[in-house]
Formats: C-alpha cells, sequence, structure tokens
C-alpha cells in the first residue's frame, strides 16, 4: 500500500462513527487547498470528489448506494479545481502512474481508486466489493 | 361533298334499327381543321328524328385522344338506334360566335342538311329531306339529350383533369424523392441499408465527422457480416481451439473499433450517436445512450451457451446483475442531466428577451452527454470482456455467432418493415 497520504486503518470490528455516518457533500470554501482536500480524503472509507453539479458523480454515487455504500461527496469548486488537482496529482502516485486526476475522483480507503471507468470496470469484473470490504467501508 | 365547309372532323355513325348496331362507317366530311383548344370536345349530336328514317348521329371530334384513326369510307344514312348507346360526350354548347365551335357546326349541321335536300347526289340526302319533315316535332328531345350530353361530357372532363393532376403531382413528388436521394448517397449517408425518408432532411448539415462515421460504420457492418459467416463456417467445421481463438479475439476486437469510432464522432456531434440514426430502426428501437443495454445482449448471448458450467452460471449470473446496477447508475445519470439542462434552460424571467445566458450555460452541461455515451460504449465493452474471461473459446465463438446474428435479423426485420406495403389511404 502506497504511503503517501497519512492513512488511519480502521479496527473492523468497530463500527466507527466515520466510516459509517452519512457524511453530507461537503464543500471546500475559497480557502480550499490540496491539503484540506486530503485531510477529508483520508477520513473517509470511500469518498468521491467531484466538481459542483456533476452528474457523474451523480452516476458514482447511484452505483456505490446499490452495493450498500454510501460516499462521501465533496464537491470543488471551479477556482479551486485546478490548484486541488495538481496538489493531487503530485501527491497521489497510485497504481495510475502519472495519470491526471480526472474528476469525478474516487477515494478508497485514503487512496486514489480512479474515476467512473475504472469504477464500472471493477464492478464489472466482480472485484468491487472486495474491494470495497478491503477498506472497510462494506461488511458483511 | 355536302358538308365540306365544315371545319372539323365528322363522324357519322349510322345504325340500323332492326339489326341494331352494323358495321360503323366513317367518313371524313370536309376539311380538317381542329378545333382550338387542347381538350376533346367530342360532341354527341343526337338529332331525333322520330321517324321510321335516320336518326343521325354526328360526333364531331376535334383533337381527342381517344378517337380512332378516321376512316375515309363513305357512308350512309339509314335507320338506327337513339345515340346514348355510344357515350361520347362533348362540350358546352356556347353559342360565341366563333366558326370553329360545335354550336355554329352544328347550326351548319343543321343547314347544310336542309341545304342539301335539294341537292341529289347522295344518299344522304334521303334522309335529310326526313329529318327537314320532321326537324320541328322532337326539338325538345334533342335539346334535352343534348344537354345531358353536355353534362355528362363535362363530368367526365373534370374526371380527368384531376387524375391527370394527381399524377402530375406524384411525378414531381418522384422526382424531388430521386434528387434527394441522389444527393445524400454523393455525401456518403447510407445509413444501415435502409434510407429513410424522414432522416433524408438532415443531409443538409454535412459534418465530415459524421460523414466519416457512415461511410466507416457501413463498412464495419460489413466486415462485421463476413466475421459471422466465418465464424458459422468453422464451428460447424470443428476447427481447433487455438484456430478458433483467433477469430473470436478479432469479432471482440471488432466490436471494440465500433465503440473507438462511436467516441470519435461522439466529440464531433453527441446528438447525432445518441439519436441512434446510424443504425437501422429495429435496432434504434432498442437504443439506450447511443447503442444496446449490455443486460439486453446478455438475454441474447446465453441461451445460446448450453450447456455452462456450475461455476459459469453462477459468474453469468452475477454479471447480469452487475449490468443492470451499472445501467441503472447511468440512467439515473442521465436523467439527472435531463434535469439540469431543463431547469437551466427555462430558468430566468421569460420576459426578457436575452435567453442567451441560460442556453449558454445549457450548453456546457450538455457536454457531460459525451462522457455519457462514453461510459455507456464502456460498459458494453466490460461488459463483452467479462463474458470472454467466463466462457470457452468454443462458447465464445457460440456467443459472438448468436450476437452478429441478432443484429443481423434486426437489420433485416428494419428493411422488410420499411417496404411493406402501404396502409390503403381512406377514400
Amino acid at each position: 500500500m502506497q504511503q503517501a497520504i497519512p492513512y488511519k486503518s480502521w479496527p473492523l470490528p468497530c463500527i466507527d462513527a466515520t466510516s459509517h455516518r452519512a457524511r453530507s457533500t461537503t464543500t471546500l470554501g475559497h480557502n480550499g487547498r490540496g491539503k484540506d482536500v486530503l485531510n477529508i480524503v483520508s477520513e473517509n472509507a470511500v469518498i468521491v470528489l467531484a466538481r459542483k453539479g456533476c452528474c457523474m458523480s451523480h452516476v458514482v454515487r447511484r452505483l456505490l448506494l446499490t452495493l450498500g455504500v454510501n460516499p462521501a461527496v465533496h464537491e470543488i469548486d471551479e477556482e479551486n479545481e485546478a490548484g486541488i488537482l495538481n496538489e493531487l496529482g503530485t501527491i497521489c502516485k497510485g497504481t495510475e502512474n502519472n495519470k491526471m486526476v480526472q474528476l469525478p475522483a474516487v477515494f478508497i480507503g485514503g487512496r486514489l481508486f480512479g474515476g467512473l471507468d475504472k469504477v464500472m470496470a471493477t464492478h464489472i469484473s466482480g472485484d468491487l466489493i472486495s474491494v470495497l470490504k478491503d477498506a472497510g467501508a462494506l461488511w458483511l | 361533298m355536302p358538308f365540306s365547309n365544315l371545319p372539323l372532323l365528322v363522324y357519322i355513325y349510322q345504325i340500323w334499327e332492326e339489326e341494331g348496331i352494323e358495321a360503323i362507317e366513317t367518313w371524313n366530311v370536309g376539311e380538317q381543321q381542329e378545333l382550338e383548344g387542347d381538350e376533346e370536345s367530342k360532341l354527341s349530336i343526337a338529332l331525333d328524328i322520330n321517324s321510321t328514317c335516320a336518326k343521325v348521329a354526328f360526333f364531331i371530334i376535334s383533337k381527342s385522344m381517344n378517337s380512332p384513326t378516321p376512316q375515309f369510307v363513305p357512308s350512309r344514312l339509314g335507320i338506327y338506334e337513339p345515340i346514348h348507346q355510344i357515350g361520347i360526350w362533348g362540350e358546352n354548347f356556347k353559342s360565341n360566335g366563333n366558326p370553329n365551335t360545335s354550336t355554329s357546326v352544328i347550326v351548319e349541321v343543321d343547314n347544310k342538311l336542309e341545304n342539301e335536300s335539294e341537292t341529289t347526289s347522295h344518299e344522304m340526302l334521303t334522309a335529310s329531306n326526313n329529318y327537314k319533315q320532321e326537324a320541328s316535332k322532337p326539338i325538345d328531345k334533342i335539346q334535352r339529350r343534348l344537354a345531358q350530353n353536355r353534362e355528362a361530357a363535362r363530368k367526365s372532363r373534370l374526371r380527368k383533369k384531376a387524375y391527370v393532376q394527381q399524377l402530375e403531382n406524384s411525378r414531381l413528388k418522384l422526382i424531388q424523392l430521386e434528387q434527394e436521394l441522389q444527393r445524400a448517397r454523393q455525401q456518403g449517408l447510407y445509413m444501415g441499408g435502409v434510407l429513410e425518408g424522414s432522416h433524408i432532411g438532415f443531409s443538409g448539415t454535412v459534418n465530415s465527422g459524421i460523414a466519416a462515421f457512415e461511410m466507416e460504420y457501413g463498412r464495419w457492418v460489413d466486415v462485421q457480416h463476413r466475421q459471422i459467416c466465418e465464424l458459422r463456417t468453422a464451428l460447424n467445421a470443428h476447427i481447433s481451439d487455438i484456430e478458433l481463438r483467433i477469430l473470436v479475439e478479432s469479432g471482440i476486437g471488432h466490436y471494440f473499433e465500433l465503440f473507438r469510432m462511436k467516441s470519435t464522432v461522439a466529440k464531433a456531434d453527441v446528438f447525432y450517436v445518441i439519436s441512434g440514426v446510424w443504425k437501422t430502426s429495429a435496432e434504434r428501437f432498442f437504443s439506450w445512450i447511443g447503442g444496446f443495454r449490455p443486460s439486453e445482449l446478455l438475454k441474447v448471448l446465453v441461451p445460446q451457451l448450453d450447456p455452462l458450467t456450475e461455476q459459469q452460471i453462477l459468474e453469468v449470473c452475477n454479471l447480469k446483475q452487475s449490468c443492470q446496477q451499472a445501467e441503472d447508475a447511468l440512467s439515473q445519470g442521465m436523467e439527472k442531466l435531463q434535469e439540469t439542462v431543463s431547469s437551466t434552460v427555462a430558468g430566468g424571467p421569460v420576459d426578457e428577451v436575452s435567453y442567451i445566458p441560460q442556453v449558454a450555460t445549457a450548453m456546457e452541461k450538455l457536454e457531460a452527454l459525451v462522457s455519457f455515451v462514453n461510459q455507456a460504449d464502456h460498459l458494453r465493452q466490460e461488459t463483452l470482456q467479462q463474458m470472454s474471461r467466463i466462457l470457452t473459446t468454443r462458447q465464445a465463438a457460440r456467443g459472438l455467432l448468436a450476437l452478429g446474428e441478432y443484429f443481423h435479423r434486426l437489420r433485416a426485420l428494419s428493411t422488410l418493415w420499411a417496404t411493406r406495403p402501404p396502409e390503403p389511404s381512406l377514400p
């Protein structure tokens, strides 16, 4: 596991308030910087970073809901978008090497998972549920 | 000849009373000048002489299309049946002083008949004598019959006019359609083998991206058809798995090629892709975000794949469910997009003339549609790939054959539908 982002591991049997609470959509104000975003990302087992009013984030959220996961959705203002993506890009060196972070971006277990493409592909191949379970977003 | 001054062709039909209509003889009387006007103006003048003698019918014919070639055979006047048996009716008798009209001719005929009663050179003179004697009596009858004839003639002519008009209109329409067809073909707009009239209109917008796609798609369909035939032959011939694998790979790759093509043209005009006009009508019936629903494809495929192992059945079941979930998520996203665009367009005060801000914003939102098309195709691609992972080579080959054959039949259905006989129009 990449340790680029500080990640708190959740003790599984313990129902952690953070992972379970239906966190409402948060919006970073004009002070939003990459670091704040990273904090939020690390606090949630599953979080979707999206532009305001993006319909694709709606799709991601719907899909995750069907699986029993209620993801946090974090909306990014247009003006902050470039800055945040930059920060994320430099910090998140996930399996997709040097790929620009596309919005909507899904973070599972504090780690950048990918865009809607990746979520769909993983879902169809049947692996998504195990990934979510591993991150503590799903149990049972 | 007696009627030498008549400016018309005069056909004189005679019918012998006792024997019904005998041989009909005609003679050409007088100079052959044609009546003015290009319509037929056959006139029948039944002079009901009401005698045992001849009842003479004069058919004065100008440029009648139905008129037979005049036979210049001298005729005899005899006794005959009333003229209404021979239904050739003519123009209104309007006395307008034109020497070429019937009225004056008739008058002339009458005159001639009367005048010629003195001459002795022809048998007809006997009849004309008789006519002269009996002329006063049946004037009413004559007038009535003339009126009837006129009426019938007018009706007939109107009917003919209407029919010709209809023909002309149809002819013009046909020329128009042929021209449009020509234009559309030249621009390479060949839509799935069936050109439907309602779509020819958009040939006006020559979008090179669309034109290129149209051509490529036409070729894609041909290659698809060829691949299906190869698969069928290969499966029946029981070739080795290795060779079959090659065919399967190229079959799947062919679908991926289509998704690439669609992605390119979606950037040019996403509405074009979503509308599905590039497909045949039956295929379009099943359209979901610019293509087929993956779950529908699975329903078509799976019955053709028997027998499946227990493991395979389970995996296919999971795949069906995943597909359905993904489709639902995308559909809901589309609905959200519709709501967003709709509220954007409808927003703002309507009493202001300028709607540019609303429309401009809506345009930005619509760009998300391209993503939807791409995601939908991506889903189709992933589904196909997962299926090829689950199945053996032979099963995958059968699956591809089933899929290709399904689309082929849908296209055939579209063609059949387009060429079905038109419904009878209301009278």
